[in-house]
């Protein structure tokens, strides 16, 4: 709302609105039926995060709003329009697939396939014992490795991962989800492009490094405390920003926190507390604002509520603007611009008859288009199983691009703004996102409200509401509980597997560790064992810890030996 | 298993067999009796050490490390901990196991199990006493115990161990909350947990001035002391590793192990025999059925309430003595 | 008297979902058991818990891909360990095609997604004569 309500850029006049809500008000006294009238003062209706839905949304719901401070243009302030001015005109969000299953080996070659059939971002996933920061042939790894992602262990499968393509023509989303392996994954993309001579400002890409995945949405064996796994997700944010201009050193992974069990208002809340944490930290370690905010982009989850989530991208974008500019007094517009990449929600795609699932995720991909996403993953039908076969995988692309070629949606900017509901949501939404990050500030902040305990908390009683809705049908999955399929309608999946990935990665550690170099290996480790009690920024002795054929398994043991465990507060 | 091989089996330390035991204590199976009967000579052999404090203070991982500490001295260590069970199920979520993450060196010899406090209330689920017990015979050197931790006054844990360890957070409160909680009487031993956090001093020291008031009317010859702990952190466990070990030197001298242990008897037969007799009034009441009638009697005020109870307790009086003789 | 049905419930190795398996945790309470909840945990500790809790059934979740190796693995410790009594149920992402072999290797049953919880309450209940 303006401060000034004499210069208020209303939609409608004074006199307007009080017709609009006459009329409105004799609409439902004597156009509605009784029953449905009685419905509509029952309340009974909400989004998916609990905001109350009319039956009819009118100007008079967003009255109060402002157009040129609330909503404005694309590309300026507040950003509820999108973040460039011609927005899709210009360039359409990045088509960006998964890659990343078996050995690197493996992946090289689904990336070239992908690069092929017209994706110019990949997103490169590992698997569990890669993400959790094991070695291939570590006791813990067994069973994992090649699933669901590929096994890097050493700067020499980054190289494999990599053959034959130039690092600095593609964009790579290097999905290492925990800020203690965004310290070592990353930096063996970056050796293997400084061995190959690429130049450092053609590096682009982002990597997650999110403290909340490490300390909150995944469980694991062995965690680190909070505080820690926050500390070296601000050393990657502030190596990263001092030498590689194009990677995005953090994205703040509302996705999983999404996945895991909360809502969007939470999803985008909980991203934004993490976003002003790592500001504050940076500035704590002289930084200015301008240097790092631009470098901050984020990832959000959109889910089956289809009004919902395109308001949760619009409010976003503004809650994000405000806080930049009017907290942390940012002076570049850029700093201001909170630039997300998409994912379809996996959570909502059942595995019984998952063929349905191509339709759910178009839908989804549709209402990311018109939230402005920068960047768009459309998850493949058969998620629920395993990563994508190449044929779904085929159609998630085939689906960006009737998005993008065929409806027309994206010929112009915004298309859904000026709908009340949706105005009247997204202000709804600006506001319950702010009031989120006050409760979370007012317990002492986001590291905080993760040792606690108090995150898991809100996660655990999510979804405990969220299954029983399931269990007693308030909550419709078609085909689950809702029109169920009948017995025995389920459909195979085809179902990647890599046997023979451990043999490999396994004869490959064999050799690495024959042939490096094992007095550098030992110094390499100690530097760093003596840097994780100081404050210096840890990631440029990990770089050199890894051109020097550390394994990614040696770097954690030692953060684990070093910095010690803590247990995940589930159950207080 | 027949029981007697089960028994020599748990006695010999196998830890199938003592979990089995456990269970049939646990579920009042009708053997229970026969197994604590012969459990019993075997027990005494161990310390016992029992972890209380509000809820959220830290004490499963507290016992995470101290396990730690006791096992690399050489101590074999049995742990049972407790959790509340829902008011409305009367199932339970037992938490404390996720948090014995520890690598276990070759050697340590650890025993965990978990139990729902059920209806109780004092801290310890009914058959508590009786699962240390088993672990105490079948050669498990320290016991501890980590009771129910929701923040009421959980005090049966002083009845059934020799050290208490009453584990405090920074942000316990203030003294008032602490001596109204029963703590102050009960600790031998006390953790402000969590010390790496602010506030940890203040609470310390208030510890220590309420201590030293208590000393001033009522004399003790302990005065407990207290640790500053972080176990998260391992800061301070071995302070307080060798804290405990000191009040356990200090009991025991002079016999006053001795003397508190007879002390639990004491209290535990007591309450046992009420039990007991509570029991056989009952089988009493319900044979004859003249539970009814008394209340008609004494609602028609041809009778006044302790009379009937009275005339009740001499029935019974002529029961026991003619099943002795 | 008896004491309520005992379940173990465990995380299988590095699998970083928890959502699944604590619903069912907490599902399972409500319906009356004793849920020894231990995170993640591998096949060793997750026998050593069984054993030492004498749980009447253990849980394993994983949706990481590990329920043939680890899962199994799970399964042959319990028998050699004389725990052959345990009921051992899965449930999570685990391919429909995989699920004989885990059956052939003593798994009692596997809960694929989608899966209503009464279903598993029912099935726990049924598998254990109190």
């Amino acid at each position: 709302m303006a401060n000034n309500p004499e210069k208020q850029v209303c939609i409608f006049t004074k006199e307007q609105l009080d017709s609009i809500k006459t009329g409105y008000d004799d609409w439902f006294n004597n156009v509605l039926k009784d029953g449905d009238r009685e419905e509509e003062l029952a309340g009974k209706y909400f989004t998916h995060s609990g905001i109350p839905v009319k039956m009819v949304h009118t100007p008079a719901d967003v009255s109060h709003i402002d157009y040129t401070e609330d909503i404005g243009y694309p590309g300026c302030a507040p950003y509820v329009r999108g973040v460039y001015p011609n927005m899709y005109r210009g360039r359409p969000f990045t088509v960006r697939q998964l890659a990343g299953l078996g050995a690197p080996e493996d992946c090289n070659l689904r990336i070239k396939y992908l690069l092929q059939h017209g994706a110019n971002g990949v997103n490169i996933l590992f698997d569990l014992p890669t993400i959790r920061g094991y070695n291939s042939d570590d006791a813990e790894a067994e069973g994992n490795v090649g699933h669901c992602g590929a096994a890097v262990d050493s700067i020499w499968d980054m190289d494999a991962y990599f053959k034959d393509i130039d690092l600095g023509t593609i964009s790579t989303s290097i999905v290492t989800h925990l800020p203690s392996t965004s310290i070592v994954i990353p930096g063996m993309y970056f050796a293997v492009a400084e061995q190959r001579g690429t130049p450092k400002d053609k590096i682009a890409g982002t990597c997650q490094n999110d403290f909340i995945m490490e300390t909150c949405v995944g469980s694991g064996p062995e965690i680190l405390p909070p505080p820690v796994s926050f500390r070296l997700q601000c050393d990657v944010v502030q190596f990263v920003c001092q030498n590689y201009a194009r990677f995005n050193p953090i994205s703040y992974n509302g996705y999983n926190l999404r996945e895991a069990g909360t809502n969007a208002v939470q999803e985008v809340a909980i991203a934004i507390s993490n976003g002003i944490a790592t500001a504050e930290e940076l500035l704590k370690r002289g930084m200015n604002v301008d240097d790092f905010a631009p470098r901050m982009s984020f990832f959000w989850d959109l889910h089956n509520d289809f009004f919902e989530e395109i308001a949760k991208c619009r409010a976003s974008r503004k809650v994000w603007y405000k806080i930049m500019k009017e907290r942390f007094g940012a002076k570049k517009p850029k700093s201001m611009l909170m630039r997300f990449h998409v994912q379809t929600a996996g959570v909502t795609l059942p595995a019984t008859e998952p063929l349905n699932n191509v339709a759910r995720s178009a839908l989804q991909g549709l209402a990311a288009t018109f939230g402005g996403c920068q960047s768009l993953h459309i998850d493949s039908y058969d998620e629920a199983y395993s990563a994508p076969t190449e044929e779904a995988a085929l159609i998630s692309l085939r689906t960006q691009q009737i998005i993008q070629a065929e409806t027309g949606v994206i010929n112009t900017v915004d298309p859904l703004a000026g709908s009340y509901y949706l105005e009247y949501l997204t202000d709804e939404m600006v506001k319950r996102i702010f009031d989120y990050i006050k409760k979370i500030e007012d317990m002492g902040g986001l590291v905080t409200a993760v040792e606690n305990g108090w995150l898991h908390r809100e996660i655990a009683n999510y979804n405990l509401k969220y299954q029983k809705k399931i269990e007693n049908g308030e909550m419709k999955v078609v085909g689950v509980n809702y029109f169920r399929a009948e017995e025995g309608s389920a459909r195979e999946i085809e179902v990647f597997e890599y046997p023979e990935t451990y043999t490999r990665q396994k004869a490959k550690l064999d050799r690495l560790r024959k042939e490096r170099s094992e007095q550098k290996v030992k110094e390499s480790l100690k530097i760093l064992a003596d840097k994780c009690h100081t404050d210096e920024n840890l990631y440029p002795y990990t770089l050199e810890a890894v051109k020097n054929l550390v394994t990614l398994g040696e770097i954690e043991e030692l953060f684990r030996e070093q910095f010690g465990l803590w247990t995940f507060p589930l159950i207080n | 298993m027949e029981l007697q091989e089960l028994l020599s089996k748990a006695l010999a330390g196998e830890t199938l067999a003592i979990a089995r035991l456990i269970s049939l204590v646990e579920r009042r199976d009708p053997t229970a009796h026969e197994v604590m009967k012969h459990i019993y000579p075997h027990v005494g052999n161990a310390y016992y050490v029992g972890i209380t404090g509000p809820p959220g203070a830290g004490k499963s991982t507290l016992v995470d490390r101290l396990t730690r500490t006791f096992c690399a001295e050489g101590f074999s260590v049995g742990i049972v901990a407790i959790d509340p069970s829902s008011p409305f199920s009367g199932g339970a979520l037992l938490g404390d196991r996720i948090r014995m993450n520890v690598k276990k060196k070759p050697g340590w010899d650890i025993f965990f199990r978990s139990m729902s406090a059920g209806k109780t209330v004092g801290g310890l689920a009914e058959t508590t006493r009786e699962a240390t017990r088993i672990l105490d015979a079948c050669g498990k050197q320290i016991i501890i115990i980590e009771t129910v931790g929701v923040g009421q006054s959980e005090l049966d844990i002083v009845s059934a161990t020799d050290t208490v360890l009453v584990v405090l957070v920074p942000e316990s409160g203030d003294s008032v909350q602490i001596m109204k909680a029963g703590l102050m009487e009960i600790a031998d031993v006390f953790a402000v947990n969590k010390s790496d956090r602010s506030g940890a001093d203040s609470m310390a020291e208030s510890i220590a001035n309420m201590l030293e008031r208590r000393t001033t009317f009522r004399k003790s010859e302990w005065t407990p002391s207290v640790f500053m702990t972080a176990a998260m952190r391992n800061w301070g466990i071995e302070e307080l590793y060798r804290g405990i070990l000191s009040h356990r030197e200090f009991l025991l001298k002079e016999d006053r192990l001795k003397k508190r242990r007879k002390t639990q008897i004491r209290a535990e037969l007591l309450r046992l025999i009420e039990k007991e007799l509570t029991r056989i009034t009952w089988e009493h009441m319900s044979r004859n059925n003249n539970l009814d009638q008394l209340v008609e009697q004494i609602w028609a005020r041809k009778k006044d309430p302790e009379s009937a109870a009275r005339e009740i307790a001499v029935q019974v009086e002529r029961q026991l003595d003619l099943s002795q003789s | 008297m008896t004491r309520p049905i005992k379940v173990v419930m465990a995380k299988l190795g590095l699998d970083i979902h928890w959502r699944g398996v604590y619903l069912v945790s907490q599902f399972l309470r409500d319906a009356g058991m004793d849920v020894v909840y231990i995170g993640n945990k591998f096949p060793e500790q997750i026998v050593e818990a069984v054993m030492q809790e004498d749980a009447d059934v253990v849980g394993m979740s994983t949706l990481g891909g590990n329920h043939h190796s680890l899962g199994l693995k799970t399964v042959r410790l319990l028998k050699e360990g004389g725990l052959d009594n345990v009921k051992v149920f899965m449930g999570g992402v685990i391919p429909p095609k995989h699920v004989p072999a885990l059956l052939e290797g003593g798994v009692n049953r596997v809960f694929l997604p989608d899966t209503p919880m009464q279903t598993i309450i029912d099935v726990v209940n049924g598998s254990v004569s109190v």
